[in-house]
Formats: C-alpha cells, sequence, structure tokens
C-alpha cells in the first residue's frame, strides 16, 4: 500500500499500475480491446514486412504455386494431399490477377513480373490470424487476459511461425484451420449452461466448418478432429452423468453435435471435392494415376468422348490397362530379353504412354480366331468373354502370344518372366490364361474400363503382375511385367482400357462416367497410396520426431539462387532465409511442458489425498488443469503419431503442435504469477507480478529480435566461411545457418 | 498343505532368504509325473491357492480353492504336452522360420557371432536342449523344407518350445482363477487354448512365440498375484511376486522385442493398483513415497536386468567370428571376436600417419570400403548431367585390392614412410592416394554426382592429370569424432573419421546409399555433401599398413609393404558394455529389408477374421503339410467376445452413469478387473500394430490372440453369472447347452484341422479343398 501512495504523487506510474491491475483482474472490456488491438498490430507488422522478399520461388513455394497455377489453368493433376489448402492459394492468386502462368519450376527462379505477392499475402494472412486466434482460445480457455497475453505472444514471437507463414504453403492455411477449429471448441464449451441457443448452435457449426478444413487441407487436419471428438465424447458423458435430465436429453445433444461436428464437417469436405473435381475439367499431368473411366471425363484425354463397344468378344483388339496408381499398359515389342534374363524370348513390358504396341488381340485357348469369312455370315454372333474363361492374348503387331513359364523373371527373381512366343499365333500350353473377374462369379460377363480382372496362368497358377521397377537399358526402362505366384498380390488387377471390334456397336464413354462418390472415394486410394509411397531412401537425412521439439535443426526455405551460387565473398542481395524456431520459446516450452507434469501430478495427488484448501484456491486449480489438459492432449496429437509414421517428415511438421504448447506456456506463466502472493510478501506482490511479466515479455521479443535475420534474411558468408555475421547466434552446432 | 507354504514364506523372509526360493518354492510334491518345470509350477500354484485362503480381507477373494484345483491344472498340461509333444520329430525337415532360429542355434554351438535384430534369450532357450544333446552345429540351414540329417537332434530342438506352448494352459487357468473368474470358466480358457489349432502348429517347431506368450502370462499371473498381496507391503510375498512379474516380463522383452508390449501391460498394472492406494486414508505419505519409488525401481530395473543378462550371456559364448555374420559391426567389435578381422590386423600398427596404407570401412550402417579402379565415369550420367570423367570411386562391399589408399602429407612429394615418423591428427589435412592407380581422391568442382539428385552434392572421383588444375580439391581436412578417446590422435579400427575437402565447397565424402548402374558394376555411390554432420559421412580405417620405400611403379607401390613393430597393436578388447551399446544401437537401427507383397503376408485387421493362414512346409511327395491356421470355431467366438464384453462393459458404464446399478458391485468390480488386465492385455499386444509399418503374419497375432481366448472364457462367466442374476433356471441350462455344443464344435473343428498342424497326414486334393473353409486361405496342392 506504501508503494502506492507513493507512487500516486507522479501521476504517470498509478495509471500504468491501475491499468496493470486491471490488466490482471481481466474484468474490464476496455483494457482487453486495448490489449487484444496491440496483439493485432504487433501481428501484421511482424508478418508483412519483408513479405514480397525473397523475389524469388521459396522451398516449397515450387509446389503449391504449380497447384495453384493448375486450377487456374483447370488442368488435372494429382496431390497427395486433399485440394482446399490449394484451392484456397489458386483463389489468392486468381483474385490478385495472377494468370497461372508462371512456371514455379524450381526453388530460387525469379518472379520477376508475375502477381505473386496475392497468393503470398493471403497465407499471410490466414497465418497471421493464429496470433489473435490463440489469444481468445486461451481467453476462453482461462479468462485471464495475462494468460491469452502470454499465450499470444509466444506465437507472435517465434521466428519459426513466422517464416512458414509468409510464404505460398499449406501450413498456414492448415494451422488457421487447427487453430479455428480449438478457438470454436473453447468458445463452444463456454456456451454449455445455454444449450440449444443461437449463439451454442453457431459455435458449434463453427467448430465443424473449421474441422473440415483442417482435414480438407492436409490428412494431419484429423488429429484435431480427434481433439474434437474426444472432448464432445466428455461432454457427452459429463451430460449423462446430469440426472436431473432424463436420457432424452442426451439424445438430443448428441444427435445436435452429430449434425454439427460429424455430418456438417463431411459434407464440407465432399464439396471441396466437388469443386476440385469440377474445376479441373481439364486433361494434365495427374491423369496416369487415375483409372479409365475416371479419365474419360478430361478434356483432351484420348479416352474423352471416345466410344467402343462394351463387351470383351472374342476376336476384338484390346489395351489392358494395370490397375493401380499411374498403372500402365500391357506392351511388348520385338526385342528379345538378353540372356541374362531368362529365355531369350520377346520381351513383355508396362508402357505409360499410348502406342499401337499395346494391342493385344483376344482369342480363345482352343481354336483360332473366327475367320473374316464366318464373321460376314449373317448369322454371326461374336462370342464373348466370361470371368473363368481359358483365353490367349495375341499381340498384334508381331503375332505372339503372352506367354509364361517357370524362369525367374529378369528384376524380381521370386516371381517367373512374361514373354512373348509362338510364330503367327501359334504357342504352346503356357500360353494359356484363366480370367477372373474381381466381384464377380464364373460366368460374368467382361465390360471394358469397369471391370477389374486377374489372369491367371493356367499351367503355373500365377498371376500376371506388373510393378514400378524398371527394366534395365535393354528393356529401354520401360516397367517390369511378372508372374507372380502370390496370386492375391495389389498390382495383379487389371482392366481393358480400349475395345475394337467391329461386330459389336460402339457406345458411347460417357457411360462409364464414375459418379461423383465414385471419384471421390478413387481419388482418396490414390492419395493414400501417394502418401505411403513417401518413403526415405537409404542414405537420404530425414528429420526425425525427437529432433523437432529441442529446435536440432531448421529448414532452408531460401539459399539465394543455387546456379549462381559462386565461392568468393557473397553479393548483399543475395538474401537467405532460415526457417528455425524461436529457440529461447522452444526450450522454454519443454521446460513448461515438465514444470505442468509436476504441477499436475502435485494438485492430483494432493486433491487424491483430500488435503483441505480454500475454495478459491480449487477453482484455480480446477480451471488450470482444465486449461492445460486440453493444450497438452492437442499438443499429444499433433505430435507423437508422427513417431508411427513411415513416411519421409519434415521439421514444420511440428508446428501445429508448437501452437498448443506455446499456449500451454501462456497458461502456465500467468498460473504462476498469480501463485506468487504464496511466495513473497503480499504489499511486493504487484511489483514482483509486473517485474517478471515484463523480463518474461521482454526476453520474448529480444529473441525474436535476435533471431529475426533468419526470418527476414541474412546475407554475407555463409557458415563456417571467415566473416559470418551470425556466429554468435550458432547456438547449437546442428543449426545451419 | 497350505499353511506350509504360507510358514515357509514367512520364513523365507526373516531368514533373509532370496524372495525367489518362496516363490517359486520348495513344496515338491511326491508327483512324479512329469518334470522339474511342472513341479515348479505346481508349487507356485499351491502357494498361490494358499495365499487364497489365508487372503486378506479388504479386496474381494476369490473362492477359497482346495488342491484338487490341481487336478485340472495337471491334466490341462498333460494334455498341452500330449498334444504338442506328439511326433514331435515330424516333419523331419526344416519348417518355415526354423531356417533362422535353427541357424542360430547351430552358431551358438560353435559359438560363432552372429547379428540379429532381435534380442537372444529365446534363441538361448532353443539352444540349451541342443548343447545338453550334443548337437555339433553342423548342419546349413538352407532353404525350407531340408529334411534333417541323424546327426541333428530335432526331437529335442524341438522339446523347449513344445513345453512352454504346454506350460501356457495351466498358466492362463490360473491366471483366470487369479482375477476371480469361476473355475469352470478359467477351465474351458485352458482347454481353448488346448484346442486351438494355431497355437499347437507355433508350439511344435523351433519358434520363438511360444516363450514370448509363456512369459506373457506368467509376468501377468504374478503381478496378479502381488496384487493380493497389497495389504502386507514390503513383506517377502510381495516383493517376490513382483520381481517375479517383472523377471518374467523382462524375459518376454528378451525374447523378442514384441515382448515390451507385455511390459508396458505390466507397468499399467502396476500403476494402477498404486493409484488406488493413493486417495487411502489409511496409508501415510511415506508409505506411499516408499511404495512408489520401490515399485518403479523394480519396475525398471528387474526387467533391465534380465534384458542384459541374456545379452551378457550371448556376448560370452558368442567370441568366435565366422561366415561373415559379423560384418554388420564396426572394426572394433570385429576386432574383439577370435579369427575374422582379428587374425586379419593382428600386430598391424595403430597410428596412422605419413605413407600409411589403409582401407577406409564406411563405418555406419551397410558395410563397404572406399574404392576405386582404372575406370573412368562414363561421359554423361542422363541427359541432364555430364560426369567429370574422371577416375570412379565407389564404396565396395567387398575386400579388394583396390580397396587400398595411402594417407599423404600433402607438403612431401613421395608416400614414403621416413623417420621422424609423425602421427596426423584430428584437424590435419591429408591427401588420399589411391593404392593400384596412384591418383588422388578428389571432388570434381561443379559435377553432380551420377546418382543422388541432391543439389547438395558433388561427384568424387580420383584425379586422373587430363584435366586443368586442381586448387586444394585433393586436400582433405580430417575430423575426428571421437577424438576424446585418443586424444586427438586418428588411430586404425577406433578412430571414427570425417574427410572434409579443403576445395571450394567443403563438402564431405559420404557414403549415399544408392547403386552405381552397370557401369560402376552394381558398387555403392560415394559423394561429396556440403552437410558435414551425418552419420553417412563417417569413415574408419580397417586394415592398416606402412609404406616404406619409395616406389614408382604401380606394382611397387601396391607391394612395398611391411608390417612394422613401430606401434604394435594391443589385441582389441572391448568391455561388455560397448559390445552391447554398439549391438543395441545396431539392432535398433539396423532397417532390415522388409519382403513387400509376401503371398501370407496379412495386416492386422485380417487377424480377427483369421482371413489367411502361413504355410509353414510341404511335403515333396505328398500334399503333407504344415499350415498355420486357426481353429475357427474358438477364433469365432474369440473375436465375438471382444465384441460382447467390451459393448456390455460400455453399457453397464453408460447405465452406473445414469445411477443404474444393474449387476452388484463385486461382479462390477471383477469385470473392471477383467478389463483391465485381459480387454487391456489384448489392446497392448494388438493395437500397436496398426502404426508400425512392417510385413506381419498371422503368427504375430498369437500373444494378442491368448488374451482374446481368456476374454471368451470371461465373457461365458459373466453370461452365466447374468442367467443366474436373472433367476430363470433355463436360461442357464440353455447356455449350459450352448457352451457345451460349442466345445464340441471347436473339438470337431480341432481334430479337421490336427492334420495341418502335424503335417504327418498326406491329404487328397479333396480333402484340402473340403478344409478350405475361406476362400482366402490357401493351402498348397502339388500339381499332378
Amino acid at each position: 500500500m506504501k508503494a502506492k501512495t507513493t507512487k500516486s504523487s507522479d501521476g504517470d506510474p498509478v495509471s500504468i499500475s491501475k491499468w496493470i491491475h486491471k490488466f490482471r483482474q481481466s474484468k474490464d472490456d476496455h483494457t482487453w480491446w486495448t490489449t487484444f488491438g496491440l496483439i493485432l498490430c504487433l501481428t501484421m507488422a511482424t508478418r508483412l514486412y519483408r513479405l514480397d522478399s525473397p523475389d524469388h520461388v521459396a522451398w516449397d513455394e515450387t509446389h503449391f504455386g504449380k497447384m495453384a497455377s493448375w486450377y487456374i489453368n483447370r488442368t488435372f493433376f494429382f496431390d497427395v494431399h486433399p485440394p482446399t489448402g490449394k484451392m484456397l492459394i489458386a483463389a489468392f492468386g486468381y483474385l490478385t490477377g495472377y494468370d497461372g502462368k508462371f512456371e514455379f519450376e524450381k526453388p530460387g527462379q525469379k518472379f520477376d513480373e508475375t502477381h505473386y505477392l496475392g497468393m503470398r499475402f493471403g497465407c499471410t494472412m490466414m497465418g497471421a490470424a493464429l496470433v489473435p486466434m490463440a489469444f481468445i482460445t486461451v481467453w476462453e480457455l482461462t479468462h485471464a487476459l495475462p494468460a491469452a497475453t502470454f499465450a499470444a505472444a509466444a506465437i507472435l514471437f517465434d521466428n519459426g511461425m513466422v517464416t512458414l507463414n509468409q510464404y505460398i504453403l499449406l501450413d498456414p492455411i492448415l494451422m488457421f484451420f487447427i487453430m479455428g477449429a480449438a478457438m470454436g471448441q473453447s468458445k463452444f464449451y463456454n456456451q454449455r449452461h445455454n444449450p440449444f441457443t443461437v449463439s451454442w448452435w453457431s459455435w458449434m457449426a463453427f467448430t465443424g466448418a473449421m474441422l473440415a478444413g483442417a482435414i480438407s487441407v492436409k490428412f494431419v487436419g484429423l488429429f484435431v478432429v480427434v481433439l474434437v471428438g474426444l472432448y464432445t465424447i466428455k461432454d457427452i458423458w459429463d451430460i449423462l452423468g446430469d440426472l436431473s435430465y432424463p436420457i432424452s436429453y442426451t439424445v438430443k445433444h448428441f444427435l445436435a453435435r452429430a449434425l454439427c461436428l460429424i455430418l456438417l464437417p463431411t459434407v464440407l469436405y465432399m464439396f471441396a471435392y466437388y469443386v476440385h473435381f469440377t474445376v479441373l475439367s481439364k486433361s494434365g499431368p495427374g491423369d496416369g494415376h487415375f483409372g479409365s473411366a475416371f479419365q474419360s471425363q478430361l478434356e483432351g484425354n484420348s479416352l474423352h468422348n471416345a466410344s467402343m463397344p462394351r463387351e470383351i468378344c472374342y476376336g476384338a483388339g484390346v489395351t489392358l490397362k494395370n490397375h493401380r496408381t499411374a498403372g500402365a499398359y500391357l506392351h511388348s515389342h520385338p526385342h528379345l530379353y538378353p540372356p541374362e534374363a531368362g529365355p531369350v524370348q520377346q520381351q513383355v513390358t508396362t508402357y505409360s504412354h499410348k502406342d499401337y504396341n499395346n494391342i493385344w488381340l483376344v482369342k480363345r485357348y482352343d481354336v483360332d480366331m473366327p475367320s473374316e469369312e464366318e464373321e460376314a455370315q449373317p448369322d454371326f454372333k461374336p462370342e464373348c468373354v466370361k470371368s473363368g474363361d481359358l483365353i490367349r492374348l495375341e499381340h498384334e503387331a508381331t503375332s505372339r502370344n503372352l506367354h509364361s513359364h517357370r524362369h525367374p523373371a529378369p528384376v524380381t527373381k521370386r516371381h517367373f518372366q512374361v514373354s512373348g512366343y509362338g510364330e503367327n499365333g501359334t504357342g504352346d500350353s503356357n500360353d494359356v490364361w484363366r480370367i477372373e473377374l474381381v466381384d464377380g462369379k464364373e460366368g460374368d460377363q467382361i465390360n471394358v474400363v469397369t471391370d477389374r480382372f486377374r489372369l491367371i496362368h493356367y499351367m503355373v497358377g500365377c498371376a500376371l503382375f506388373s510393378h514400378n521397377k524398371q527394366l534395365p537399358k535393354w528393356g529401354y526402362e520401360q516397367q517390369e511385367v511378372t508372374c507372380n505366384p502370390n496370386t492375391r498380390a495389389e498390382f495383379a488387377l487389371w482392366n481393358f482400357e480400349e475395345n475394337y471390334y467391329d461386330k459389336l456397336p460402339n457406345v458411347s464413354f460417357a457411360i462409364y462416367q464414375p459418379s461423383f462418390l465414385e471419384k471421390f472415394f478413387e481419388a482418396h486410394m490414390v492419395q493414400f497410396q501417394g502418401n505411403a509411397g513417401l518413403k526415405p531412401k537409404e542414405g537420404e537425412v530425414t528429420s526425425r520426431p525427437w529432433q523437432w521439439p529441442i529446435d536440432y535443426q531448421g529448414q532452408w526455405f531460401s539459399i539465394g539462387d543455387p546456379d549462381k551460387r559462386e565461392p568468393g565473398p557473397h553479393k548483399d542481395h543475395e538474401i537467405r532465409i532460415y526457417m528455425m524456431g524461436n529457440p529461447v520459446i522452444w526450450w522454454g516450452n519443454l521446460g513448461f511442458i515438465a514444470l505442468y507434469a509436476v504441477i499436475y501430478v502435485w494438485n492430483f495427488v494432493s486433491s487424491a489425498r483430500g488435503v483441505r484448501e480454500s475454495a478459491q484456491e480449487r477453482v484455480r486449480k480446477a480451471n488450470l488443469t482444465y486449461a492445460c489438459n486440453w493444450l497438452m492432449l492437442a499438443w499429444a496429437l499433433h505430435y507423437f503419431p508422427f513417431y508411427g509414421m513411415g513416411r519421409i517428415l519434415y521439421y514444420h511438421h511440428y508446428f501445429p503442435a508448437q501452437l498448443f504448447i506455446s499456449m500451454m506456456s501462456g497458461v502456465l506463466v500467468n498460473y504462476m504469477l498469480e501463485s506468487l502472493p504464496r511466495a513473497v510478501p503480499s504489499f511486493r506482490v504487484d511489483q514482483t507480478w509486473t517485474a517478471f511479466a515484463v523480463v518474461y515479455l521482454s526476453i520474448l521479443t529480444y529473441s525474436f529480435y535476435l533471431f529475426a535475420p533468419l526470418t527476414y534474411g541474412m546475407s554475407g558468408p555463409e557458415k563456417k566461411e571467415p566473416g559470418h555475421r551470425y556466429d554468435h547466434l550458432l547456438w547449437m552446432d546442428s543449426w545451419e545457418f | 498343505m497350505g499353511t506350509e507354504a504360507e510358514l515357509r514364506q514367512r520364513k523365507g523372509a526373516r531368514g533373509g532368504q532370496k524372495t525367489q526360493d518362496a516363490v517359486t518354492g520348495k513344496v515338491v510334491q511326491g508327483d512324479e509325473l512329469v518334470t522339474s518345470g511342472l513341479n515348479t509350477l505346481k508349487s507356485l500354484h499351491q502357494s498361490l491357492a494358499s495365499q487364497g485362503s489365508t487372503g486378506d480381507q479388504q479386496r474381494p477373494a476369490p473362492t477359497p480353492r482346495g488342491r484338487r484345483l490341481d487336478v485340472v491344472a495337471v491334466l490341462l498340461l498333460l494334455a498341452g504336452l500330449g498334444t504338442r509333444l506328439y511326433q514331435i520329430d515330424q516333419p523331419r525337415g526344416i519348417v518355415f522360420d526354423e531356417l533362422h532360429y535353427g541357424k542360430y542355434v547351430a552358431l551358438y554351438m560353435k559359438q560363432m557371432f552372429f547379428f540379429d535384430s532381435q534380442p537372444p534369450l529365446g534363441k538361448q532357450l532353443l539352444a540349451i536342449p541342443a548343447y545338453l544333446a550334443g548337437f555339433d552345429g553342423n548342419f546349413t540351414f538352407d532353404r525350407i523344407g531340408t529334411p534333417y540329417p541323424d546327426t541333428v537332434p530335432i526331437e529335442l530342438l524341438r522339446t523347449a518350445p513344445a513345453v512352454a506352448g504346454a506350460l501356457l494352459l495351466p498358466v492362463t487357468y490360473w491366471l483366470l482363477l487369479e482375477l476371480g473368474v469361476s473355475r469352470g470358466a478359467a477351465t474351458l480358457a485352458g482347454v481353448l487354448i488346448l484346442l486351438e489349432n494355431s497355437l499347437l502348429t507355433q508350439s511344435r517347431f523351433m519358434f520363438l512365440e511360444p516363450f514370448l506368450m509363456l512369459f506373457a502370462a506368467l509376468g501377468v499371473l504374478c503381478l496378479a498375484r502381488f496384487r493380493r498381496c497389497g495389504e502386507r507391503p514390503f513383506s517377502a510375498s510381495w516383493l517376490g511376486w513382483l520381481v517375479a512379474g517383472f523377471a518374467f516380463l523382462g524375459a518376454a522383452v528378451s525374447v523378442r522385442y514384441a515382448g515390451f508390449l507385455s511390459l508396458v501391460l505390466g507397468w499399467g498394472l502396476v500403476a494402477h493398483d498404486f493409484w488406488t492406494l493413493v486417495p487411502r486414508p489409511d496409508v501415510s505419505g511415506g508409505q506411499l513415497a516408499a511404495q512408489l519409488v520401490t515399485r518403479s525401481a523394480l519396475a525398471v530395473a528387474v526387467p533391465a536386468a534380465v534384458y542384459l543378462g541374456s545379452f551378457y550371456c550371448h556376448l560370452a559364448v558368442l567370441q568366435r567370428a565366422g561366415g561373415g555374420y559379423d560384418r554388420v559391426m564396426s572394426s572394433a567389435f570385429q576386432a574383439s571376436l577370435e579369427d575374422g578381422l582379428a587374425t586379419l590386423i593382428k600386430n598391424q600398427p595403430v597410428a596412422v600417419g605419413h605413407g600409411s596404407q589403409v582401407t577406409l570401412r564406411h563405418a555406419v550402417g551397410r558395410p563397404c570400403w572406399l574404392h576405386s579402379h582404372g575406370k573412368p565415369y562414363p561421359d554423361e550420367f542422363d541427359i541432364e548431367r555430364n560426369s567429370s570423367r574422371q577416375q570412379q570411386v565407389s564404396c565396395y562391399s567387398g575386400k579388394d585390392a583396390n580397396n587400398w589408399w595411402i594417407v599423404k602429407d600433402p607438403a612431401k612429394s613421395h608416400t614414403r614412410l621416413v623417420p621422424p615418423f609423425r602421427p596426423f591428427r584430428d584437424g590435419d589435412v591429408v591427401q588420399l592416394v589411391h593404392g593400384i592407380t596412384g591418383n588422388h581422391l578428389i571432388t570434381s568442382d561443379g559435377y553432380r554426382p551420377p546418382m543422388s539428385e541432391s543439389a547438395d552434392y558433388e561427384e568424387v572421383s580420383c584425379y586422373t592429370g587430363t584435366n586443368t588444375s586442381i586448387p586444394k580439391q585433393d586436400l582433405w581436412k580430417v575430423m575426428i569424432v571421437n577424438k576424446k578417446d585418443t586424444d586427438g590422435a586418428w588411430h586404425a579400427i577406433t578412430s571414427e573419421v570425417r574427410f572434409i575437402n579443403q576445395g571450394n565447397l567443403n563438402m564431405a565424402l559420404k557414403f549415399s546409399g544408392r547403386r552405381l548402374p552397370e557401369w560402376g558394376n552394381g558398387q555403392q555411390e560415394v559423394v561429396g555433401d556440403a552437410l558435414a554432420d551425418q552419420e553417412h559421412t563417417v569413415w574408419n580405417v580397417e586394415e592398416h599398413r606402412y609404406l616404406t620405400m619409395e616406389s614408382n611403379s604401380d606394382d611397387e607401390r601396391q607391394l612395398e609393404v611391411v608390417s612394422s613393430d613401430l606401434i604394435p597393436m594391443t589385441e582389441m578388447q572391448l568391455s561388455f558394455w560397448r559390445k552391447f551399446a554398439e549391438l543395441q544401437l545396431k539392432m535398433l537401427f539396423n532397417s532390415q529389408e522388409t519382403v513387400h507383397g509376401h503371398t501370407y503376408a496379412t495386416d492386422p485387421l485380417e487377424w480377427l477374421s483369421l482371413r489367411r493362414g502361413v504355410a509353414y512346409w510341404i511335403s515333396p511327395d505328398s500334399n503333407a503339410q504344415v499350415h498355420l491356421v486357426g481353429n475357427a470355431a474358438v477364433w469365432a467366438a474369440s473375436s465375438a467376445a471382444l465384441l460382447v464384453y467390451s459393448a456390455l462393459a460400455t453399457l453397464y458404464l453408460l447405465r452406473r452413469k445414469r445411477a443404474c446399478f444393474d449387476i452388484p458391485d463385486a461382479e462390477w468390480s471383477k469385470m473392471c478387473t477383467v478389463c483391465r488386465t485381459v480387454l487391456g492385455g489384448f489392446a497392448c499386444h494388438y493395437l500397436p500394430y496398426f502404426v508400425i509399418d512392417h510385413t506381419f503374419f498371422l503368427h504375430h497375432y498369437l500373444p494378442a490372440y491368448v488374451f482374446a481366448v481368456m476374454l471368451a472364457a470371461c465373457t461365458v462367466d459373466h453370461l452365466n453369472f447374468v442367467a443366474s442374476h436373472l433367476g430363470w433356471r433355463p436360461l442357464r441350462l440353455l447356455l449350459a447347452l450352448a457352451v457345451l455344443l460349442w466345445v464340441a464344435a471347436c473339438g470337431y473343428t480341432f481334430v479337421v484341422f490336427s492334420s495341418v498342424s502335424y503335417g504327418t497326414t498326406p491329404l487328397t486334393p479333396q480333402q484340402i479343398k473340403d478344409m478350405t473353409w475361406r476362400d482366402s486361405w490357401d493351402f498348397i496342392v502339388h500339381k499332378q
């Protein structure tokens, strides 16, 4: 009290200490808005500063910029991620006058006249929204203004976060939706005492919409769905335990949540795909990843508006497509296998381009094809291929039969070699294959495009198979075709794509058009296969999850122009960007995790042991536990699953988890500061509180300033070269800037 | 009898004897029916039963059990031994993974070091009977189906897993009794496991799963028993059961890493038990702390001790090198084994200096040696990338004269060793001269490497003098990773070295992991990488000799070698810890190449529905075969029980939340125990497989499946309770009838499929077709 009175004579410090008091009390709207406004200004300033530099393609902009161009040009492409994020980037570009003509060929390519800033600005704005949203989320969780401020500051002053948000990437968009879902969830939770009101419904719907956004940008958005799901279960569980309501009340709550948190996101998610398929209507680089029926819908594809007979009949010329991602056509050519690749017979491969050598004639296993005279008879009725039939396939250009035998295949030695054999269509019993329809029974008609089948070698019992393994030079690096003894192998499925037979009426390909749902599911199959295929190779350096929280190593965003990288003094305008989290914040967060674990166990044990404490203290602890548990769970859900992933991992995968742990640090710092009255004499509490808060915020700000060159551009010599300007920042040997 | 055991235990505790004695006990009965292992278990069970009768009042103690219970256990054990040991030597050929385990057993017999990515205890358990039977290890386990000659005592080799598989029956029975399940249901569990064809098949051959399942079940049994000693903490039995439980779980981990899942289950159970103590007012804070410390210390130390012990035996027994099985290990490790590399590098000098002739081994991961040969790189690697057309440099996985390099001081113009000898140290700059061609190792500035596409990489070659000048590009700075061990000196074998090029870009010499195409004879690519700090840039000197004479011609240079005695090399002695640490790291990070798309590979979701078995063996001349496939009746019931039991538990839980208490508290608490232990055990052993990216087979499911079978019995137990609780007598009868019918069905299925479990009956194609109950089961049929 004494201190206050002395200060009141000065005038100014009183208003500051009053303001701080109000800030701590968090009761005053005016203070709230002042703080919020201040944070908003700082956010915009840090995020928009030097947005236009570097003026060349940085890091993964090469992918996402390219995809935005494809959207604008409406050409079909394939990517392992769902479409929303890329469509938003394309929309930013489209609205700001980007014409889709820039190649985004490789990092370092100069933008020159391209309107690239609009796309960067859009992404940056979504990334910038993280800070105010974190502020609101923590406010909703704690109703403590200092906690919200500390939380927002930990995100605001994280250099890595600024870097990641400044470029044309999916991450700012993904994090926006994740944070949005978290914010919606916390808002919604605070509406629990007035259920079924408008704001209750709208915050729930908002959360659902954000969930849809998160999962339709990248599949890691699934983690936030799990987070919201777990809390919804807990919520319902609490409602169920309220015996003052009938059970139907719980059911009502459950249905409301099913509507807003399951149905609504699903519809929005599918809508994103609907837009995706509608926009991308022209043939493009992604065609080959999809099946024949799918391709027939793409303008410019050779199957577009094509027409051919529907049934496969004996005597028809067909092409066979391996039914898998980027499956190619069964192919042969008049070249022989070299002696080291088994018996010297004609090569059979798969080939991704359309070619006359992909055409095969379908013959019965025992009799030759109907002669032209027979076919000319008026009562001639073509006999069609049925599931279970024994057939031979004759290569039209060379008149050799598709053949296999018990000799190892050229590359995959466990499998058997497949070759072209015989003269003018006459071979031996090893040319006989049984055709087996998948999802059909014996005797079913086999249709072009839509039906998938296996070809089982009659004598050996193996299945015709193809995969991505390339043949050496002698096979023109086409893909290997083998006969796989495992007839259930994944890539042993084929479908007929083209079908030429003039005795049958042609049908337009339009009838094979897959419905939206079929396309939707096919796209997912292809995406999952693509994701599973992203495996690191031996000797390749990959980022491991344990490295992330300790800020072990960053990621180069821009290294100047690699082609012009010359020895000797670097030119100052060649700036380099290195994305790395602010180590002060990151290492601090690790400390906060440990601290919270201790506090949590301590509080839990003391409450289980029935230690007496004031009601106020109990509420304070309950609030801490609620907020921190939620944030810790969110962090864990966004971090630990990466340990189980076999695909290539990158440092930036950790940033969504980092958001949550930074928010938790804010809550915890506030809790510690509010615990001061226990440790400090009561008349010193205010000053100590202020001192600690100011020091904490200053440390964050100063460390951001210290590492700012990483974010906004470094110049001069590189690491370990003489004259390196950032030696004082190299706190860890593993940092590369 | 019971009180006697009790007395003995107390006496043991007072007398300060090892608690293990009290646990396994000396309460041997006059029962000479079976082996001593049986006796141990029986006495274990008796102390168990006796504890039950004198047990605490606080916890729901199961009904007191007398001696007659043993009859069930003994019968189960006998039936288990009978089925498992019947015609154990048939088929007399290598069955499936016996290929690997048999080979390891043979290597144990010969004391030859081998590397396997799984821990050694299981293989040791297989090797002990082999040793006792006098197996000399002289048989090449070359491929599945090779018949065993008479010199291989196959019936004894297969005995250990068979006994373990038989012991699993009474242990499951006891475990369920311990959880408070009725005796009938516990017996049912034993019978179901007896009739399960997959468990029978897996126990009859040299496989590790029987040990794994037995140790896991024993560990959980001991911990459940420990839980019932909770009222007398720190008593001998309390400590004994805790130690025994974790010892068994540690043994499970030491058999296969999958056993870690069992250990996690054990930790969970003990932690939960501790948690129930926390709110109790009669337990003081000090007691809690003491309990916490004791439990966590034992939970970590005991399994660790067992695990380390198995490795200690492993390394103590396997002292010799041979057959190239030690190639994955570092040079230092190899040198510590007898024969092999040790003889090669015997008496070789330690300190590397100017004039040293060395071979440089890629230290981490795939073993290969820095190599060059007289061929230049092809003119272009692909359309976009030209090569430097200098001499090829690669990493070669075989020993070859072309692996020799001479380390040269750049200041000297010759490669001779002249006194005074000055060894190189960390930070020194050297040149590396290829021994046979005499060309210097360089990075070809501005040229990308042949295979790797990263922009940070550069081609590495030997300079043939056909290009312009190469200032500094043949200078390499020696960076010793473990320089502290040698005080900064560069030693052969032990020093791990990076070579940093002193040209423009400070490239580090790196093994890239890619294979060169035909022009490079399929050898491994070596590149320069700007990023030095990674494991594939580390090399070590393996073979080492000094070059003393000036040699001008190529022939002289490569041959003028003396094994100098300047600094004689002491015999390599590595401590157990160092060997263990290296082996452990290699085991964890040695990613084995998994065969994708194996014919019989299955994924975890397919296990529940028994979509596919595994073909283990087929007779060369008839259709007699061993095929791992489950008993469809047991399987269906177990999978259904997972659903039924968890659905019931969820239902009760929801109802209780609404304050509707449908079943009495005693039954509810029993359900909770079963859920924690059995359902939890299933989850622990099953769910992790979804996140592990690997090729799996049906037998990976078996440890989880044992818990599923137990749950089936628990479900019957609970349904029986519900039926009697409802009080309508016909319902109970109906249930009993249904269970009987179902057991009969299980028995019938067992008999039908026993022909593929034993593999002794020649089958006709028609019989096989009749057995293919599911379209996806692929039994093998020989073509006529």
